[in-house]
């Protein structure tokens, strides 16, 4: 009985099923408990896709320090990253790279579109090899206008994902 | 026959065996970055025998953005600011060139108190692109405490630039005819201030970095370019003068006001990475030097901008302006048809010419010695993408 209704063409909607009730179950009691772990824990992969890494570089330093917030320094492999800043300009080259590496993370994942260019394109708008956008790319969470960003602007992101994590719901 | 030679014909003769035997066992290949803690915008494709890198490839070109065919369509004014963005944090050296050529297109010449303020934001620029290069190698080294030493001493030197020029990194500073504005009240004494306290770091790090046994051990002997190799590369900047090459645009060439300074061309003849690692720190020790004479010397009074108007029209003709930057000569290759825009427009950088040094260098060596060799070739992969 149990192998006629279990066989290997529907195992995959068993176990969904059964990941959406445990969710269920967890989410009321935990949820809260979860959300706030995990804001405090933000591995950003170490990939660059533009100039805005330097300012990126500068807010690890010891002056702006952005780790004393919950963001970590970018040295981790992707396979425990749970962030991904697009650091500026998306060329076509980098493009499927950038989406290879989003989609190689674990989830829960959020993505952060640093500078002007990853937000429009900025000034290589009329460019012949630069996508308008990494919104196009990746679904991107949060927003840090600038060219480059300031430390602080980028700090100031972080803080906005780590509201917009605490509000959601547990993946 | 050189030594270079023998080693193209053995790069070569390796490279035919390889897709020879492409399924060979002994062979295994690397593919590092660009999702890699060092590499950056950048992609080196490796193979290894064992511990040891028979082929090595560089594929660039991922943070291409097409700044050359993108200059056509604005005036020369308007391309100041992209044209910056390649190495945003040595702008001032990267505009520098352009400026230079733009004003002999025009046919202008800056005032004498300009030509003073645009070398000493370019000599503050070399120092702040010199300590994130001296940060990112701590990295690579494993040696976090050369991470946080450089990046902190280097918002200081920031903050001076902040108050000159109104922006962290992207200063647009020089324009053509000068520089876009004049010093602030008070900023000779601050500046003064900020390059003794530097000059004091700068000690500390040699001996915290340079002298630490665990970096001579990594470096030195390791990724040798003897001189003549060197020259035939074609190589620029630290890396030709850590090959014993006393070469220095701002000494071969001088423009502005170089030739009224008193500084030495630093080199090295060990030929070795350390070396490599090495001539960008004693070239900011002679930067600060520099400036101390430069605000020694500065007019007091003057204007600092010979004023042109919006859309300019440049005569026709062609030029070709460079500058020293901190990765070496840095260059502009501009065509005008008389118009307000550039008909042509050519960067010659640095970097280009560097990363074409990196498979000679790495055929044959560690894979452990990669990221030491990589990296002090003084490489910034978004201005040699362009």
């Amino acid at each position: 009985m149990l192998k006629d209704l279990v066989n290997p063409t529907n195992v995959n909607i068993y176990v969904s099923k059964l990941s959406d009730v445990l969710i269920k179950a967890v989410e009321e009691p935990l949820g809260y408990a979860i959300n706030w772990g995990r804001i405090y824990s933000l591995w950003p992969v170490h990939l660059e896709t533009g100039c805005c890494s330097v300012e990126f570089g500068a807010a690890s330093s010891p002056r702006y320090d952005v780790e004393r917030f919950g963001m970590l320094e970018a040295f981790g492999s992707l396979r425990q990253c749970d962030l991904i800043v697009v650091l500026g300009t998306v060329t076509r080259k980098m493009a499927p790279r950038l989406r290879m590496v989003y989609d190689q993370m674990p989830e829960p994942k959020y993505v952060i579109a640093m500078g002007a260019c990853a937000i429009t394109g900025g000034l290589y708008l009329d460019s012949y090899n630069v996508l308008p956008g990494a919104d196009s790319v990746v679904p991107v969470d949060v927003y840090v206008p600038g060219c480059p960003p300031r430390p602080e602007t980028l700090i100031q992101g972080c803080f906005l994902l780590q509201e917009k994590i605490k509000r959601s719901k547990i993946k | 026959m050189s030594t270079l030679d023998d080693k193209i014909n053995e790069i070569n003769r390796l490279a035919i065996q390889i897709t020879k035997d492409n399924d060979d066992d002994r062979l295994m290949n690397l593919s590092i970055g660009p999702q890699h803690p060092g590499s950056g915008h950048f992609r080196i494709v490796i193979k290894v025998d064992g511990d040891y890198i028979v082929y090595a490839d560089p594929d660039i070109g991922y943070v291409h953005r097409g700044e050359e065919k993108m200059s056509e369509h604005r005036n020369f004014i308007q391309n100041i600011p992209h044209l910056e963005r390649p190495v945003i944090h040595d702008s001032t050296n990267i505009i520098y060139s352009y400026s230079l050529a733009i004003e002999e297109l025009i046919g202008i010449n800056p005032p004498r108190r300009g030509q003073f303020v645009r070398a000493i934001a370019a000599e503050l620029d070399r120092l702040v692109y010199t300590t994130y290069w001296l940060a990112i190698y701590g990295i690579f080294l494993g040696h976090s405490t050369m991470f946080m030493w450089p990046t902190g001493d280097r918002e200081l030197i920031i903050d001076l630039l902040e108050r000159m020029t109104g922006h962290r990194v992207t200063h647009a500073f020089s324009v053509p005819g000068g520089v876009r504005n004049d010093i602030p009240y008070n900023f000779k004494e601050k500046c003064l201030t900020q390059i003794n306290y530097f000059e004091k770091r700068l000690k500390e790090y040699e001996d915290i970095f340079y002298n630490n046994p665990l970096l001579r051990q990594r470096t030195e002997g390791v990724g040798i370019m003897n001189k003549e190799d060197a020259i035939k590369l074609g190589v620029t900047g630290s890396v030709l003068r850590a090959s014993g090459v006393p070469y220095d645009i701002r000494k071969v060439e001088p423009y502005d006001v170089y030739d009224e300074i008193d500084f030495k061309v630093q080199y090295m003849k060990s030929c070795d990475t350390f070396a490599r690692a090495y001539v960008p720190y004693l070239d900011m020790k002679e930067s600060c030097h520099i400036i101390r004479q430069l605000l020694d010397k500065m007019p007091d009074e003057g204007s600092v901008r010979e004023k042109i108007v919006g859309n300019v029209k440049a005569q026709p003709g062609e030029t070709y302006r460079r500058v020293e930057s901190g990765r070496g000569a840095l260059g502009y290759y501009i065509i005008s048809d008389g118009s307000t825009k550039p008909y042509r427009l050519k960067i010659s950088t640095g970097s280009f010419r560097n990363i074409l040094a990196l498979p000679f260098l790495l055929v044959g060596s560690k894979l452990g010695d990669m990221p030491a060799i990589y990296w002090a070739l003084n490489y910034w992969p978004i201005e040699a993408d362009r």
